[in-house]
């Protein structure tokens, strides 16, 4: 009888540790298909179609306080009410710095209906000068907050950028992208962020 | 019976500790490093002089930027050597860079290396087995994309005739 429990005991724990390594293998594949490059010349092959590359959306934003280029604390919590973009973006990388006048021009023009820009940065270790020098050169005046790894890891980013969330006005999280995308589809994206979550 | 019921527990016990050693450890996280270096070895005449080619090659459908990129705010490609090697490096010149669109928007055009690109290195080696030693300092991107800056080890066994 002993051994029996033993035996089902065991069988249990393989069948448990089986499971565990096919979700990790499962897990492993999808890491593998998000970093798949775009093969194609368009932008077509879009790493936020993989779904596992939204893992925030429908959620909350997670809190936040950082320091901007002026050295002011900025809080998401500031923002309550507004739909807020928050790019997170690093001055070594191409696809961010085609974005970031856009997100400037949608800024601008949806300023009246509350939206807010913040650009959070992701590079490891620059000054403060070289970022604010980096950040005018492309041309946005919207808030820059320099990086902190709590942040990163809250918004579950992947070692790649730029990443962007959009939050609506009840805080919640209502898009979910990564990679360079057009205009259009930033303000889609802009749009949907505005009109949910009114009060 | 008895006979029965313990082979059946080894077969398990057995099935068990081979699904056990493969979960030794943590799970790693997917790591790509995108650049490869495919030079291991390097024959030169002792004593003087010596060009030796290193051969890197980039994961397809990803660039680095080339060692003089367009954009100052890239990083550019760039080799360090460790000073305290027996083989001594005297000068190095990277490659030229191809031209590269984004393809967002209007894009941009950068300088990368894309594929195989090779690094000339001129190195004096001791007569005998040595190993020239550095890193290679680079950053990745896709389409639309890019990655932290990262370094890949570059060690190549070097004999001097």
């Amino acid at each position: 009888m002993l051994l029996i429990a033993g035996v089902t005991l065991v069988v249990m724990a393989g069948t448990h540790n089986l499971r565990h390594r096919q979700m990790e293998m499962q897990k492993a594949q999808q890491g593998d298909v998000q970093l798949t490059p775009a093969s194609s010349s368009s932008t077509s092959a879009d790493p936020s179609d993989d779904p596992a590359a939204k893992l925030l959306l429908g959620k909350a934003a997670p809190s936040f306080t950082l320091v901007d280029l002026d050295g002011k604390k900025v809080s998401l919590a500031d923002y309550k009410g507004h739909a807020v973009v928050l790019n997170f973006w690093a001055t070594y990388c191409g696809p961010c710095k085609l974005e970031m006048p856009w997100f400037q021009d949608l800024q601008n023009k949806y300023k009246d209906k509350g939206l807010v820009v913040l650009g959070l940065d992701q590079d490891d270790g620059m000054a403060v000068k070289e970022v604010a020098a980096a950040s005018k050169r492309v041309g946005v005046t919207y808030p820059i907050l320099m990086p902190d790894d709590k942040v990163s890891k809250s918004y579950q980013l992947s070692d790649y950028i730029p990443e962007t969330f959009y939050v609506d006005k009840s805080g919640k999280i209502v898009e979910q992208t990564i990679g360079a995308h057009s205009k259009n589809e930033l303000e889609a994206d802009v749009q949907k962020a505005i009109a949910s979550g009114g009060l | 019976m008895k006979t029965a019921l313990i082979a059946i527990c080894v077969a398990v016990l057995g099935f068990s500790a081979q699904t056990q050693e493969i979960r030794l450890g943590d799970a790693q996280p997917v790591h790509r490093a995108h650049v490869e270096l495919l030079s291991s070895a390097a024959e030169v005449k002792a004593g003087e002089p010596q060009m030796v080619e290193l051969r890197f090659r980039v994961e397809d459908g990803f660039h680095i930027n080339s060692h003089t990129p367009k954009d100052e705010l890239l990083i550019p490609t760039a080799i360090r050597f460790n000073t305290g090697s027996v083989v001594k490096v005297v000068d190095e010149a990277f490659p030229k860079g191809s031209t590269f669109r984004l393809p967002v928007g209007d894009g941009e055009t950068l300088d990368v290396y894309q594929g195989e690109f090779r690094v000339e290195v001129k190195v004096v080696a001791p007569k005998g087995s040595s190993t020239l030693v550095g890193v290679l300092k680079y950053q990745a991107c896709d389409n639309a994309v890019c990655y932290p800056p990262k370094t890949l080890p570059v060690v190549v066994a070097v004999t001097g005739n």
